[in-house]
């Protein structure tokens, strides 16, 4: 009796451990026409002037009346608050022409001085809004509405695709922000609790109509459940709970897939991208050699040529993630450039570059040319399955040029300290997420003198050749009237990124989705809210 | 033959077949084959790949040997130092023992989770898998004993309140000399302490390799292994991951069988 209850202890330990993440459940009953899906946290704010955050940015998203909306499936701008909209020829004025009746959910008027007061809030320093700093100089811009349907944007210099910008605007009642609760998009938030769900309602004036005139949006309402672990979200979309996921591991997807083959969709690769770097800082605290291997070209291009990223792509995110070579994924087409010449995988090539470039083998191990052992770590983030598999192998693949890797797990605040405060790291292997197609979101990675310039943040002056083209580059192609110039500036980046290797570029992860059979008018993008672009189409089978 | 022997020579077995299989020539826990990612048993690989195509067999049984050895070190680590706290806050001078009791308190009270990501991210990047296996093993034992002095603490209370140890007293004997009988006699008490810490710590381990302190690839850890489990998808896709847990039930018995008639 005494041995079995020891075992029951120990038992007891190890299915507490296994079965720890299956607690939770969702958190209220499903509405009669609600959709249904999980976010991972709380979103910060429903201020949508103050959005910063992934899940913030989706209740903007699904919430939000704007002047002009980006169609994630056309990558086009379309209308909406605004019936038309027009840019002057230098590119400096905006004119946007509302549409008639208008109204907010509360059932009060929409005019021009909403439009127009929203906007300047969102520009005011107070509000501390993301989207102001993609006026370039938000304080330079002035707003006025000669009449109640018309807002005229003046800006002090042309801002590359102001279109785009326009949609993240929300128009919210002059001088009565409501926090999401009086809104001009298809739904309005009803409810909140926190770590358990966000519950949108359906705003009866929202101005939309389909084909047949039918009001828009088709859904009753939408909850949002706050729920971290994707096993149980799994689990919740199998038992019909959730309609949707819209960013499916892998594993989960070949899973899924057996289950149901409709209920999944690969939409191939997505804009995203996963690279590592090495740390070029001439400040970091690294030893003087360790720095001479990574700021050498050919050590960089070596190691390139040593990743079979067909393997990171197979066994990683088996089969669902597409190799990589540049830092813009073909998903992108209007940018992507087929003819960028990047090192593939040729170990002879690699043997014979860092042989060139004087080092040399001793044994299995490779060293410098002051007989240094080739040794470094490679920082990753914990917790993030593929990216540690993507390190391992990686690490195998360096074993066949005799270099000897650590690979080195931390929790994000602790990677972030060593990133951007100490540079107190050798490589580190990280994602990021492209929320658009146009290059100039990425001015803060390119240019030498940015902080987010990862492998050498904040250059005083452009340390290389190089990197001072890039920068002239980037410059170029955000001040040229024409798109073809743009183009041609841009494919010259790619084309020094992929001779250079700054970032070795990894993989694009595909873009899983999985969808319930019940949902319908479901037409998946590639760029995000995804599922939730055309969230005013989407109903359940049976439902309204 | 008596049945704690049995099972000491089980374990025995079990260890030497694991450092067999470990040891034996072209074994390899971190050779991979890329071409078979999660593959059924073959004969190549009697228990078929993890998802980065590497021998699992091999690397379950290297997780035994090091996962089992440091838990047992820390295990015993941590079962003497609450031996030593819980009987000398029992034994010891007054003002001793409420000191050590009031250090076990602090110990418990102190938010270990953030004092263990401050230690990792301390830690060079340079440190090798062994060295970092050695020292999360460290820092379990570390952190592992306070509660169990706790418990010594009470049962050698209750031992110095007993009938044969007022006898002993009345005898003449001291304190100090009756220290001797006292850890014997707390055996009992230590020994399921010492048990339950062992799969503790393995499970332990694998948790702290979500704050990035725990064994480093590619030496494989018996923790990390039984996270598999949690990862439905891959439950679905060999059933080879529940081997980690089965070898863990059955060194669990054993250890259990061992001490049992001694």
């Amino acid at each position: 009796m005494r041995h079995s209850s020891r075992l029951v202890v120990a038992f007891y330990m190890i299915l507490a451990v296994l079965a720890g993440k299956t607690s939770g459940a969702q958190a209220a009953s499903r509405l009669p026409g609600e959709l249904v899906w999980a976010i991972g946290s709380d979103p910060k704010t429903f201020d949508p002037a103050q959005v910063d955050d992934q899940w913030s940015e989706l209740v903007r998203y699904v919430t939000s009346g704007v002047l002009v909306r980006f169609n994630r499936l056309t990558q086009t701008v379309e209308p909406q608050l605004a019936e038309s909209w027009t840019l002057s020829a230098d590119g400096k004025t905006v004119t946007f022409k509302l549409r008639p009746g208008l109204r907010f959910s509360d059932g009060s008027g929409l005019t021009s001085r909403d439009a127009a007061w929203s906007i300047r809030h969102a520009l005011l320093p107070a509000s501390h809004a993301v989207v102001a700093e993609e006026f370039l100089s938000p304080g330079g811009v002035t707003v006025e509405t000669p009449d109640l349907r018309t807002v005229i944007v003046h800006l002090p210099g042309r801002v590359i695709g102001i279109g785009k910008v326009f949609d993240e605007i929300a128009i919210e009642p002059a001088n009565r922000p409501s926090q999401g609760r009086v809104t001009a998009g298809p739904f309005v938030v009803a409810e909140y609790r926190r770590l358990q769900y966000v519950r949108l309602r359906r705003n009866p004036y929202y101005y939309g109509r389909d084909a047949a005139g039918n009001s828009l949006p088709y859904a009753s309402g939408i909850r949002l459940d706050i729920l971290q672990d994707q096993e149980m979200q799994i689990r919740l979309f199998l038992r019909g709970e959730y309609d949707l996921i819209n960013n499916l591991p892998p594993d989960y997807f070949e899973l899924l897939k057996q289950k149901d083959s409709s209920s999944v969709r690969d939409l191939g690769p997505s804009l995203n991208t996963e690279q590592m770097w090495f740390n070029q800082a001439p400040e970091s605290p690294l030893p003087g050699w360790e720095k001479s291997w990574f700021q050498s070209r050919a050590f960089r291009v070596a190691v390139s040529q040593a990743i079979h990223r067909d393997d990171l792509a197979r066994i990683a995110y088996q089969g669902h993630a597409t190799p990589a070579y540049t830092f813009i994924s073909p998903a992108n087409a209007a940018w992507y450039d087929r003819s960028v010449n990047a090192p593939h995988t040729d170990l002879a090539a690699a043997r014979a570059g860092l042989a060139d470039a004087g080092f040399h083998l001793s044994g299995n191990q490779l060293e410098d040319r002051e007989n240094h052992p080739v040794k470094f770590s490679i920082l990753t983030n914990a917790g993030n399955d593929a990216r540690l598999k993507m390190a391992t192998l990686i690490q195998q693949d360096l074993t066949a040029l005799g270099m000897q890797i650590n690979v080195v797990t931390l929790d994000f605040p602790a990677l972030i300290e060593r990133l951007m405060h100490t540079q107190d790291y050798e490589a580190c292997l990280l994602g990021l997420a492209n929320v658009d197609p146009d290059p100039n979101v990425m001015m803060n990675l390119w240019l030498s003198s940015s902080p987010n310039h990862q492998w050498n943040p904040s250059e005083k002056v452009p340390a290389t050749p190089w990197e001072a083209e890039i920068d002239r580059l980037m410059k170029q192609q955000a001040s040229s009237l024409k798109q073809a110039q743009r183009k041609i500036a841009m494919d010259r980046v790619q084309q020094i990124v992929a001779d250079e290797q700054p970032f070795i570029y990894l993989v694009y992860p595909n873009v899983l989705l999985a969808v319930s059979p019940r949902l319908q008018g479901v037409q998946p993008a590639v760029l995000d809210p995804r599922l939730a672009w055309n969230v005013e189409r989407l109903r359940l089978e049976g439902g309204r | 033959m008596k049945f704690n022997l049995v099972a000491a020579w089980l374990l025995m077995g079990v260890v030497l077949i694991a450092a067999a299989i470990v040891a034996a020539p072209g074994a390899s826990y971190s050779k991979q084959d890329r071409l078979l990612p999660l593959a059924g048993a073959t004969i190549h690989h009697w228990a078929g790949t993890d998802a980065l195509g590497r021998d699992r067999l091999v690397r379950v049984a290297a997780a035994l040997l090091l996962s089992l050895g440091g838990a047992l070190a820390a295990a015993a680590v941590t079962t003497a130092a609450a031996a030593g706290v819980g009987t000398l806050a029992a034994f010891g001078p007054r003002g001793l023992g409420w000191i050590a009791l009031l250090i076990c308190d602090v110990f418990l009270a102190l938010p270990w989770l953030f004092l263990l990501m401050m230690v990792r991210s301390a830690l060079p990047l340079t440190t090798s898998p062994a060295n970092s296996a050695a020292i999360t093993f460290l820092v379990l034992a570390a952190l592992g004993w306070p509660a169990c002095a706790r418990a010594v603490y009470r049962g050698a209370v209750d031992l110095k309140r007993s009938e044969w140890m007022l006898h002993a007293r009345a005898e003449g004997l001291r304190d100090g000399q009756l220290i001797r009988y006292v850890i014997p006699s707390l055996v009992p008490l230590l020994l399921p302490q010492f048990l339950i810490c062992i799969p503790a710590f393995i499970v332990a381990e694998a948790n702290l390799g979500a704050l990035g302190l725990g064994v480093g690839e590619p030496l494989p850890s018996w923790g990390g292994m039984l996270l598999e489990l949690d990862n439905s998808a891959l439950l679905f896709q060999t059933p080879w991951v529940y081997l980690p847990v089965i070898l863990l039930v059955i060194v669990l018995l054993l250890l259990e069988a061992i001490p049992a008639e001694a």
